[in-house]
């Protein structure tokens, strides 16, 4: 039988050596902490803060108010016998409701970032509470990914959020989703647009070149196919929006414009949703806002979303148009 | 038939739709507000700048001349705008009676909603402070106007200019004696005792940016006051004071072995410190150093006897 020789047991050591100090190399978790540093504590200013027990601001008084001028829950009794009278929850919350695509992963975002993932039901109703937020104005964003993980428009709403109070926004109606089973078509050809809304509801395809407006319908699973014939169109650059009726009352906006080719030449678009995601993470967020800041002035044709030459404004805009967070 | 009259009444009729149309067509407003109309000497005083909107709009940027020979810029509040992310914060030049911001809302900004409970259309405030003493000569009204390059960008996806009306505002000054109280400014100022939102540092590496060495990304808002500035501390690099930057942040720290900490300060001096912990690696990673420890051994061993065997033979 043949021996190992010295040397071979000596390289195999040090190759494990090697591993073990790869692999005692720091990874990197983040292990946030946090720690404020409030100048004081006031009572009267509507917030309930540490050491409090309520804080109603110019309402704080002696009974029958609910909170006292030292921010304690007041006892208002009468003759006879003595009855606590509990405070009410004093909370700020935002409730948000309304209607999306079945089944669909809804991404939550609060002055541009995600906050929350929830899901939709079977009827593509979504309802989401948001609770311990100071108060002040938001900007709440609403986007959802249909079962093909394509994306909805971000819903964004802008308001005040009062100190203690719940603000519940209902009545939201997300559009629904589009897309094409090819971007570029010869004239007469058919093209299919498609993409998924709420379940049996009205959906209007515009074709916002030429102001053509066609008719489909969405299944029990909030699907929508419509087969459009490019007879019509110019050869040239076109875009289509699309939009969910369930009546009169009930309808959503158009949602996100989604451009196809017809004819022969490739017309250059401006780029859209994949060429601003700078570092391919799958999101449009803060880092590729960070990236874009190092390049705002400059020349490169990355960041240069609609190809003018130079890294502007308009590339700004159009890197915020496809944020998701 | 007096045709000069039904001449003069077609006129002002075209000249009606011109308006009416004209005015139907634009899609945003920048306007200046202030609580008052007039102020006195030595008084400092709020003017709001706001927005209306038709269409969603999601790049505002705004270039603002003031009368510096009466007005004092004393500061810009961010505090309650809508905008989130700043491409330029707001910059006051005194001397040229300039104020610039460029702002972005990620997803737009489509005016207000029907129920809002407050005025949710705010940019920024900025707080004006008029001297005590001022020349005799100069005028006793003070303007604050938009210059033509302010521009808003809709939320299309393909970055289009908003059509844009602006409105500036035109204060009389008042040449008489001024007893202090507290103003606007000092009230917000009083008020604000709570720290800036909660964040998180993230740390990121592209070789298009600080030329692939790794930098920290940071962003919060203060819902009062606004963010007046962040400084950074790294525990590495031998500095024990804190450093004031913005984000992104090249770290000098490059081998990332120590604590990282951003702070957040709004105007007031409120303060919310967020710390980055590197930290080793959890269950799996121990488990694997382990298991490389057994197979060493188990080689080490088995190696052993088939030399003690072949030794035999």
């Amino acid at each position: 039988m043949v021996t190992l020789p010295y040397y071979n047991k000596s390289i195999i050591a040090l190759v494990f050596l090697i591993l073990l100090a790869l692999l005692s190399c720091p990874v990197f978790a983040s292990v946030q902490e946090a720690s404020t540093n409030p100048l004081s504590t006031v009572c009267g200013n509507g917030v309930v803060e540490s050491g409090e027990q309520c804080d109603a601001g110019g309402s704080n008084g002696p009974c029958p108010a609910v909170c006292s001028t030292s921010c304690t829950t007041n006892s208002c009794g009468g003759g006879g016998g003595s009855v606590q009278v509990d405070a009410p929850a004093l909370e700020t919350k935002v409730i948000i409701k309304g209607k999306a695509y079945p089944g669909s992963k809804i991404k939550i975002l609060k002055d541009g970032k995600s906050i929350s993932i929830i899901e939709s039901d079977s009827k593509a109703d979504f309802k989401h509470e948001i609770s311990k937020i100071t108060p002040g104005v938001y900007n709440f964003g609403i986007l959802a990914e249909d079962k093909n993980k394509t994306k909805s428009i971000i819903y964004n709403l802008t308001f005040l959020v009062p100190t203690n109070t719940i603000i519940t926004v209902s009545g939201i109606f997300l559009p629904p989703t589009i897309a094409f089973d090819k971007t570029t078509v010869k004239k007469g050809e058919t093209i299919n647009i498609f993409g998924q809304s709420v379940p049996k509801a009205e959906i209007d395809v515009r074709i916002l070149s030429s102001e053509i407006i066609r008719k489909t319908t969405s299944d029990e699973i909030g699907a929508w196919l419509l087969r459009f014939d490019t007879q019509s169109l110019e050869n040239g650059y076109h875009t289509a929006a699309a939009q969910s009726w369930l009546n009169s009352n009930e309808k959503s906006g158009f949602g996100k414009a989604l451009a196809f080719n017809v004819g022969e030449t490739i017309i250059s678009i401006v780029k859209g949703e994949e060429s601003s995601d700078f570092n391919s993470d799958g999101k449009i967020n803060l880092v590729d806002f960070s990236i874009f800041l190092a390049w705002f002035g400059k020349e490169n044709s990355t960041y240069d979303l609609n190809n003018n030459g130079k890294v502007d404004l308009v590339d700004f805009s159009i890197l915020l148009s496809y944020w998701t967070g | 038939m007096n045709y000069p009259v039904l001449k003069i009444k077609f006129l002002i009729f075209i000249i009606f739709c011109l308006l009416f149309f004209a005015s139907s067509v634009i899609a945003a407003r920048l306007y200046l507000e202030s609580a008052k109309n007039e102020y006195h000497l030595g008084e400092t005083f709020v003017v709001s700048l706001r927005i209306d909107t038709e269409e969603c709009i999601n790049v505002v940027e705004v270039n603002l001349n003031f009368f510096n020979d009466i007005l004092e810029v004393v500061d810009f509040s961010k505090g309650e705008s809508i905008l989130t992310l700043w491409l330029k914060e707001p910059t006051i030049n005194q001397k040229s009676g300039l104020i610039s911001f460029i702002g972005g809302v990620p997803g737009g900004y489509c005016g207000r909603i029907v129920g809002d409970p407050g005025l949710s259309n705010l940019l920024g405030k900025i707080v004006f402070r008029i001297p005590e003493l001022i020349a005799w000569e100069v005028k006793d009204t003070a303007a604050v106007g938009f210059l033509d390059s302010s521009q808003l960008f809709l939320n299309d996806g393909l970055g289009t200019k908003a059509e844009l009306k602006t409105e500036g505002i035109s204060l009389k000054i008042l040449n008489e004696g001024f007893v202090s109280e507290e103003n606007e400014w000092q009230e917000l100022i009083a008020k604000d005792n709570i720290p800036p939102e909660s964040f998180e540092i993230e740390i990121h590496q592209d070789p298009n940016v600080f030329e692939g060495k790794y930098f920290i990304i940071f962003d919060t808002t203060d819902k009062q006051t606004g963010i007046d500035h962040y400084e950074i501390f790294e525990e590495k690099v031998g500095r024990e004071e804190w450093q004031i930057s913005d984000s992104p942040y090249l770290l000098e720290d490059q081998n990332l072995l120590g604590v990282i900490k951003v702070k957040a300060v709004d105007k007031v001096g409120n303060e919310r410190i967020v710390e980055y912990r590197p930290q080793r690696s959890t269950f799996s990673y121990w488990i694997i150093i382990i298991a490389l420890i057994i197979i060493y051994i188990a080689w080490y061993i088995i190696s052993e006897k088939v030399a003690l065997n072949n030794n035999k033979i």
